[in-house]
């Protein structure tokens, strides 16, 4: 299995969603992690949207599936090596009164995470990585209890010198700026 | 005459909305409704009233002059009738209905246009914008329903709205591959007024969607040079040649270049088929020549199609030894079946004409013998057969003197079955746009609202439906929806009391265990009369030809069933997911 993160650009408009979903679902194919926000254009949103799958030539099919949809403006399809990417994680953990306190230092220096909340008996940290660094993480936080965890879907950029936009049909770069 | 018309309602369109009167109020949202559907030029719809579109139909009584409407009998009788009048007549068919129910019946129509890529615009009462999400009274999620079957929906709340999303309804549904557009037309935005006068822009391109019509020169160039290295080049032409209106361009490459052709079951009628380089059509029950030549070939030339699996049979096996030509307007459908070494996208006709000029004059009369060698091999074991004199009449004899007696220039509906092919393979198409019939989905009841719908696309055509006893009595109510609009649609009954298709694969490849295909039928002619058309059953050979004079001399719509054979099988036949090698010819 190969992991394959699909960028789809598409006009901001109501069961967009839905819409490429089904184009995965109908071809049995899961998603592992979905992200949607709205571009540096106005109006434009990137969905980041991550498979595994076997076939290249079934993910190029796909690619050109989701292209076909009405209010999709363009679909790039990478492979782990050409994107800079990383996800967001969030661990609650249990600080108890006289429990074992964490260690602010290793977490930082070593895992380059932070603690972004100080709660009364727990702390919430923040980590950002790649998805086999989030894990690692993980294991080393583990044994302190953890309350809550949750990590975001993937978010990437391509690796060439110019921005997806560019490769958008022209008219779009007539479009305002998002600030 | 559709000219004057049409230049008529544009001026209608100029003349009545924009400007309003003084203290007069604008259009509601049902009006701005029509006025789109004359600046489109739509003369015809197919409906059927209910809640939450009774402001539209409201609207509709003041435009019944120049809007024709038809009250169908259900729904599905709409959808399909609107794609028998979009595919005789190359024009976008549109249907409105209600909400909940009106619209659900009309999913298999749908379903049926975007596998068929058929132009067709769906306005589909909804619930009032307050009540969305609350399970109202025939509150159904339409956008819901119809996303994974429509080439685009849209769901209307404010009145403002309809003339820029009809604008682009209207060219999404006709432009690059056709399909069904569906516009769920919430009731409140039907009867509110706008807020600023009707404009009506027709959209020519979108952002995010504005199919290559002209293709790329170096992917004609390609192109060429493989036909023309080519010395057992062959052509596979489907319903894009139709689609892109590019029959006398195909003529025309194929009569420069001598290469052989044949169509797929979408694509008859493209070419006149008594053509000296057209060899008959493939597919599962299609021409032993044109099935078996696939593995024989050099090159492939694929125009307009898309490889359907009841085109490949198993497509890892097809025309595997072939380098392959793909003339495609949609890019999703290149590879996505097979290979294309030198893909084309573009629309059919700009293809062929850039081509045209590159491509070499040719003489293949030796490889087009080999061809019809193997016809004579198909005309000794299926041919004859069918048209044997003997016994109980057969539905290949039907066909073939049909064909005769309307000098193969009738439009020719057909439902799904056994009928269909052997309609496929017995009449012989002189006219372009004169074969139609549910080929991607296959949906039995098809033919008689498809050939109303024909028949309204084109009222100076003979319009023949040609359909099993099973099909039939699927949508028989249209018979209704036919006798009230007092057109002269023909149908024929091919009845052979078997949901024949099904039986014969039971036969065949289920060890002749027949479950559930016998059918105890109706008098199907005391039905007709009961609505208001005229019809008789012919039993004997000896009346075959006068009951079929009978049928087409009648001014008015008329029912002919023919009782015919009713175990008989349909061959040649390609079983599902073998290669064409393993065709079958008894
Ligand atoms: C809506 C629908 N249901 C079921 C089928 C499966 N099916 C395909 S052909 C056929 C038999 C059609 O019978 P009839 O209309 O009598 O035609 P015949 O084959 O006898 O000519 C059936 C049931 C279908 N294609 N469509
Ligand atoms: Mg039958």
């Amino acid at each position: 299995m190969t992991t394959y993160t699909i960028c789809v650009f598409t006009e901001n408009s109501i069961g967009l969603l839905n819409k490429i979903t089904i184009i995965f679902t109908r071809r049995r194919i899961n998603i592992e992690s979905l992200t949607v926000s709205e571009t540096e254009r106005k109006g434009i949103s990137r969905f980041t949207i991550v498979i595994k799958h076997e076939k290249r030539e079934e993910v190029e099919k796909l690619v050109r599936q989701i292209r076909k949809i009405i209010e999709v403006l363009a679909v790039f399809g990478y492979l782990n090596e050409d994107i800079v990417y990383n996800e967001i994680a969030l661990f609650k953990i249990s600080t108890p009164l006289n429990g074992k306190s964490v260690d602010v230092e290793t977490i930082n220096k070593v895992y380059k995470a932070w603690v972004v909340y100080w709660g009364l008996d727990y702390v919430v940290i923040e980590k950002t990585g790649t998805e086999t660094e989030i894990f690692e993480f993980f294991k080393y936080i583990k044994p302190h209890g953890i309350i809550e965890f949750v990590r975001s879907g993937r978010v990437a950029v391509g690796k060439t010198p110019q921005g997806l936009i560019e490769y958008l049909p022209e008219e779009i770069t007539e479009w305002e700026y998002y600030l | 005459m559709g000219n004057l018309l049409e230049i008529e309602l544009k001026q209608e369109t100029l003349a009545a909305p924009a400007q309003a009167k003084e203290g007069q109020t604008f259009l509601s949202g049902a009006q701005a409704m029509m006025e789109c559907l004359l600046a489109e030029s739509v003369d015809n719809i197919f409906g059927y009233p209910g809640g939450a579109i009774m402001p539209t139909y409201d609207a509709l009584y003041d435009y019944i002059d120049r809007i024709k409407h038809t009250l169908v009998r259900h729904e599905q009788g709409a959808g399909h009738a609107a794609q028998g009048y979009a595919r005789v007549s190359g024009r976008t068919g549109v249907c409105l209905v209600t909400s909940g129910p009106g619209g659900t019946n009309l999913i298999t129509p749908i379903a049926d246009a975007i596998i068929d890529c058929t132009p067709m615009v769906c306005i589909v009462g909804q619930v009032k914008s307050n009540l969305l999400g609350t399970d109202a009274f025939q509150e159904t999620d339409m956008i819901g329903v119809t996303t994974p079957v429509c080439k685009w929906n849209y769901q209307i709340t404010d009145p403002d709205e309809v003339p820029e999303i009809m604008a682009k309804a209207f060219f999404i549904a006709k432009s690059g591959k056709p399909g069904p557009v569906v516009i769920d037309f919430a009731r409140d935005a039907q009867a509110a007024k706008m807020t600023k006068p009707f404009v009506y822009k027709k959209v020519e391109k979108m952002v995010s969607y504005s199919p290559r019509v002209v293709p790329k020169q170096d992917q004609i160039e390609k192109a060429a040079e493989l036909i023309n290295k080519a010395k057992r080049p062959y052509i596979l032409f489907g319903h894009g040649v139709l689609i892109a209106d590019a029959v006398q361009e195909l003529l025309d490459f194929v009569e420069k270049t001598d290469i052989p052709c044949a169509s797929t079951l979408l694509g008859l009628s493209a070419m006149p088929n008594n053509h000296s380089n057209y060899m008959g059509w493939l597919g599962m029950h299609g021409m032993y020549a044109p099935n078996v030549m696939t593995d024989e070939c050099d090159v492939l030339i694929a125009i307009g199609m898309r490889f359907d699996d009841r085109v490949t049979g198993d497509s890892t096996k097809f025309a595997k030894q072939a380098r392959i030509v793909h003339i495609e307007i949609d890019p999703s459908e290149v590879d996505k079946i097979k290979k294309a070494e030198a893909p084309v996208i573009g629309d059919a006709k700009e293809a062929l004409k850039m081509l045209m000029p590159l491509v070499k004059k040719g003489d293949f009369t030796g490889w087009k013998n080999e061809f019809r060698k193997l016809d004579v091999k198909e005309y000794d074991k299926v041919t004859l057969r069918d048209l044997g004199q003997e016994g109980k009449i057969k539905m290949a004899e039907v066909v073939a003197l049909l064909s005769d007696k309307t000098n193969g220039e009738a439009c020719i509906v057909v439902d799904v079955g056994q009928h269909q092919m052997v309609t496929a393979r017995y009449y012989q198409f002189k006219k372009a746009n004169s074969f139609i019939a549910s080929g991607g989905l296959g949906t039995m009841g098809f033919a008689i609202p498809a050939s109303f719908g024909a028949k309204v696309g084109a009222p100076d055509r003979e319009v023949v439906g040609i359909i099993g006893d099973g099909c039939f009595q699927m949508t028989i109510q249209e018979l209704g929806t036919i006798a009230q609009s007092g057109l002269a649609v023909k149908m024929i009954i091919l009845n052979n009391n078997f949901l024949g298709m099904v039986r014969q694969w039971q036969q065949l490849f289920f060890d002749n265990r027949y479950s559930f295909v016998e059918l105890q039928n109706p008098d199907f002619i005391t039905i007709a009369r009961g609505f208001g058309i005229d019809g008789h059953t012919c039993t004997e050979r000896e009346n075959l030809s006068n009951s079929l004079d009978k049928m087409l001399d009648s001014k008015k719509a008329y029912l002919l069933e023919v009782i015919v054979e009713k175990e008989e099988n349909v061959f040649p036949m390609v079983p599902a997911g073998t290669s064409v090698s393993e065709i079958r010819l008894e």
